[in-house]
C-alpha cells in the first residue's frame, strides 16, 4: 500500500489531464478521412512514430516480464527481451517493402500480394485473428494496471482495468490515429525519462554499481553478472542452442512480414509514415530505443537482486523494478512514478483500440459489407469498433486468469510454425496463399500435437522451446511446401502489378522479367554489377 | 567513402545492391552492442563506454551507406503514391 501526498496527487491529474487533452486536441484531424482516423493521412515525420513504437511497447506488464526474467536468469535473461531485433533488418527490408505497398493492414496486404479465394481466405482470417488479438491484448495489460492498483492501492481489480482504458478510449474515439501518436510522444518522453530515473535511483539505492557487483560476488552468483554465462551447447536452463535460435527468430525474421506478434502495430505506424526513408528509420529508431530500455532495467532489476536476493515466488520478484521506484523514491516523486506508469499503461491501451479498430473497419467491414462506404461512415464505424473493442477488453480482463495459459500457447504457435511461411511470402514469388494458409492451419494442428497431445502419452518427450520450434518449422514445411507446389502460382497480372509497387527482395525473377517485358520497368542495363537474387 | 555508392537514380535506388546488404548485417550488430554496452556502461564496466562507442560510429556508417539510397528511392516512389493510392482503393472497392 502507497501513501500519496498532495503533491503525488498533483502530477497524476496533472499528466492525466495532459495526456487525454493532448490526444483530443486532433479531433478535426482524425475526423478527415479513413486514412487520417487510421493512419494520421500518411504525413507523419519518422521521430513520431519511432515514438510511438517506443511508447507502445512498453506496457504496464513489460517490466513485470523483464524483472522476471532478470531476477531468474541474472544478465543474460536480456536475451530474453531481444526478440525486438527483428526490426533491425526489418526496417530496412520488409518495412520497405510493405510501405511502398500501401496497405493500411497486414490483411489488406494478403490481397495485394496473393490474388482470389486464397487471398480472401487469407485477409478475412488475418483480420479476424487481428480482432480477437488486440482485444486480448487491450485485456492482459488492462489487468496488469488493475494489479497494480490493487497493490498500491489495494482498489478491487477491476477498477484499474476499466477505469484507465475508459480514460484512453477518450482520445481515440474523438482523434483515432492521430491522437494516439500525438499522446503516445508525449507519454513516450514521460516514460523513457522515467524509467531512467527510477532504474537510477534504484542502482543508487542498492549501494551503486560496486557494492551491487560485490554483494552478488559474495553471494557465490557471479554468473548473473555475465549476459553471455550459457549453461552448455544444449544442457541446463540456458543452453547456447536456446540463444543462438532465439538470434536466428528474430533477427532473420526482419526479412518477413508477421514473423513476430509487433509487426502487426508496427505495420501501422509504417503506413503512416510520410515516405519510405521515414518509414525505415521510425522502426529502427523506436526499437532501438526498446533495446536500450532494456538494458536499464536489466541493472536496476540486478541492483534489486542484490538488495532481495532470496525471493523464490514469481509473483514477487516480477515486481521488482515497481518496487524499487515505490521503495526508494521520495515523496512527491512517487506520484510522478505512477503518472509515467498511467503513461506507459494508455500508450498501450491506445495503440490496441485503434489498431483493433482499423481490421475491423477496413478489412471486414468496408471490404466484404459495404466497399462504397464513405469516408464519413467508416471513421463513425471506427469509432464503434474502437468502443466494442474497449467493452470486449473489459471481459477478456476479468475472466483473464483462465484463458492466460491458451492464450501464451497460442502466441508460441503464431511465432513457431508461421515464422519461415511469414518470410516466404514476402522474398518468394512462387509461394502461393494456399501454402500460406495450409501453413497456418498445419501449425494449429502440429503444436498440438508437439507441444501437448505426443507427450502426454509418451510417443515424444517433452521438449524444450528451441527444439520445439525447429521441428514444427521441418513438419510445417513437410506440409505447406507440398500444396505449394501442387496448387497454381498466384495470377502474374497480380504479382506484376505487386512487383512493380512494391520491389520485394528476393526471388522474383520470372516475376521481374514478365515486367521488363511489358514495358513496367526498365531493362537490364541498369542491373548493379552482381545482380539480383 | 570508397566502393559505397553515393548517388543514386531512382532506378537502380529500386534494387537491392551491396548496400542494402551491408546494412542487414550492420544493423543487427548494432543493436546487440547497443544491449551489451548499455548494461556494461550502468555497471561502470570501462569496456561498456567502448562498446557504446563503437555502436556510435557503427550507426554513423549505417547511415552513410543506406541514407543516399532511402533517400533517392523515396523522393521517386512518393511521385508515384497518388496513383497506386487509387488502384488500393479500386481493389478495396472490388473495382479491380
Amino acid at each position: 500500500m502507497v501513501n500519496f501526498a498532495w503533491l503525488d496527487w498533483f502530477w497524476l491529474v496533472a499528466f492525466i489531464l495532459l495526456m487525454v487533452f493532448c490526444g483530443v486536441l486532433f479531433y478535426q484531424l482524425g475526423k478527415r478521412s479513413l486514412a487520417d482516423f487510421f493512419l494520421a493521412g500518411r504525413g507523419l515525420p519518422w521521430w513520431l512514430p519511432a515514438a510511438s513504437v517506443y511508447a507502445t511497447h512498453s506496457a504496464t506488464d513489460t517490466p513485470m516480464w523483464v524483472s522476471g526474467v532478470i531476477y531468474k536468469y541474472g544478465l543474460r535473461g536480456i536475451w530474453y527481451t531481444f526478440f525486438s531485433a527483428w526490426c533491425a533488418i526489418s526496417a530496412f527490408a520488409s518495412t520497405r517493402i510493405f510501405r511502398r505497398s500501401l496497405a493500411y493492414t497486414q490483411a489488406e496486404w494478403q490481397t495485394l500480394r496473393f490474388s482470389g479465394l486464397g487471398a480472401e481466405l487469407l485477409r478475412g482470417w488475418i483480420a479476424g485473428w487481428q480482432v480477437f488479438m488486440n482485444m486480448f491484448v487491450l485485456g492482459w495489460v488492462g489487468m496488469a494496471m488493475g494489479k497494480l492498483g490493487h497493490y498500491l492501492f489495494s482498489w478491487p481489480e477491476w477498477v484499474g482495468l476499466v477505469f484507465f482504458s475508459s480514460l484512453c478510449a477518450i482520445y481515440v474515439l474523438a482523434a483515432g490515429y492521430w491522437g494516439v501518436v500525438m499522446a503516445d510522444f508525449q507519454q513516450g518522453i514521460i516514460a523513457f525519462s522515467v524509467i531512467v530515473i527510477v532504474s537510477i535511483w534504484g542502482i543508487v539505492a542498492a549501494g551503486g554499481p560496486q557494492q551491487i557487483i560485490a554483494k552478488i560476488n559474495s553471494l557465490g552468483e557471479s554468473w548473473r553478472l555475465n549476459p553471455l554465462a550459457f549453461s552448455g551447447w544444449t544442457t541446463g536452463d540456458f543452453p547456447l542452442a536456446w540463444f543462438l535460435t532465439m538470434m536466428v527468430i528474430a533477427i532473420i525474421g526482419g526479412f518477413g512480414m508477421g514473423t513476430s506478434i509487433d509487426w502487426y502495430p508496427e505495420a501501422q505506424r509504417i503506413q503512416s509514415a510520410r515516405t519510405v526513408r521515414d518509414a525505415s528509420y521510425s522502426i529502427w529508431a523506436g526499437s532501438a530505443l526498446i533495446v536500450i530500455r532494456n538494458s536499464l532495467w536489466a541493472v536496476a532489476v540486478l541492483a534489486f537482486f542484490s538488495l532481495y536476493p532470496h525471493l523464490q515466488e514469481t509473483a514477487q520478484y516480477e515486481m521488482a523494478w515497481y518496487r524499487l521506484g515505490f521503495e526508494f523514491l521520495p515523496v512527491g516523486l512517487v506520484g510522478f512514478f505512477f503518472a509515467a506508469i498511467v503513461a506507459i499503461h494508455i500508450s498501450t491501451i491506445s495503440t490496441h483500440l485503434n489498431l483493433g479498430a482499423s481490421y475491423a473497419t477496413r478489412d471486414l467491414y468496408q471490404h466484404y459489407f459495404r466497399p462504397q462506404a464513405s469516408d464519413k461512415e467508416l471513421v463513425w464505424v471506427g469509432r464503434g469498433a474502437t468502443l466494442i473493442l474497449l467493452l470486449g477488453s473489459f471481459l477478456y480482463g476479468l475472466m483473464m486468469k483462465e484463458i492466460t495459459q491458451w492464450l501464451i500457447f497460442a502466441l508460441w504457435i503464431m511465432t513457431a510454425g508461421i515464422w519461415l511461411p511469414s518470410i516466404l511470402q514476402v522474398v518468394w514469388w512462387r509461394f502461393n496463399a494456399w501454402g500460406y494458409l495450409t501453413s497456418w492451419m498445419a501449425n494449429l494442428g502440429l503444436s498440438w500435437l508437439v507441444v501437448w497431445v505426443l507427450p502426454e502419452f509418451h510417443l515424444l518427450p517433452v521438449l524444450p522451446d528451441y527444439l520445439q520450434f525447429w521441428i514444427m518449422m521441418i513438419l510445417g514445411g513437410m506440409i505447406y511446401l507440398p500444396v505449394t507446389f501442387l496448387t497454381k502460382p498466384e495470377d502474374m497480372d497480380r504479382l506484376v502489378k505487386y512487383y512493380v509497387m512494391s520491389r520485394p527482395l528476393g526471388w522474383w525473377k520470372p516475376v521481374r522479367e514478365e515486367a521488363i517485358k511489358r514495358g513496367l520497368l526498365p531493362g537490364e542495363e541498369i542491373r548493379p554489377a552482381g545482380g539480383e537474387l | 567513402m570508397k566502393g559505397i555508392k553515393t548517388r543514386w537514380s531512382p532506378e537502380e535506388a529500386d534494387l537491392w545492391t551491396k548496400e542494402d546488404y551491408l546494412t542487414f548485417v550492420i544493423s543487427p550488430l548494432i543493436y546487440f552492442l547497443l544491449a551489451l554496452g548499455g548494461i556494461w556502461c550502468l555497471l561502470l564496466r570501462w569496456y561498456g563506454w567502448v562498446v557504446l562507442g563503437v555502436s556510435g560510429l557503427l550507426i554513423w556508417l549505417m547511415i552513410k551507406i543506406i541514407d543516399p539510397k532511402l533517400r533517392a528511392l523515396s523522393h521517386d516512389y512518393e511521385k508515384k503514391q497518388k496513383q497506386f493510392l487509387e488502384e488500393l482503393e479500386k481493389i478495396e472497392r472490388w473495382e479491380n
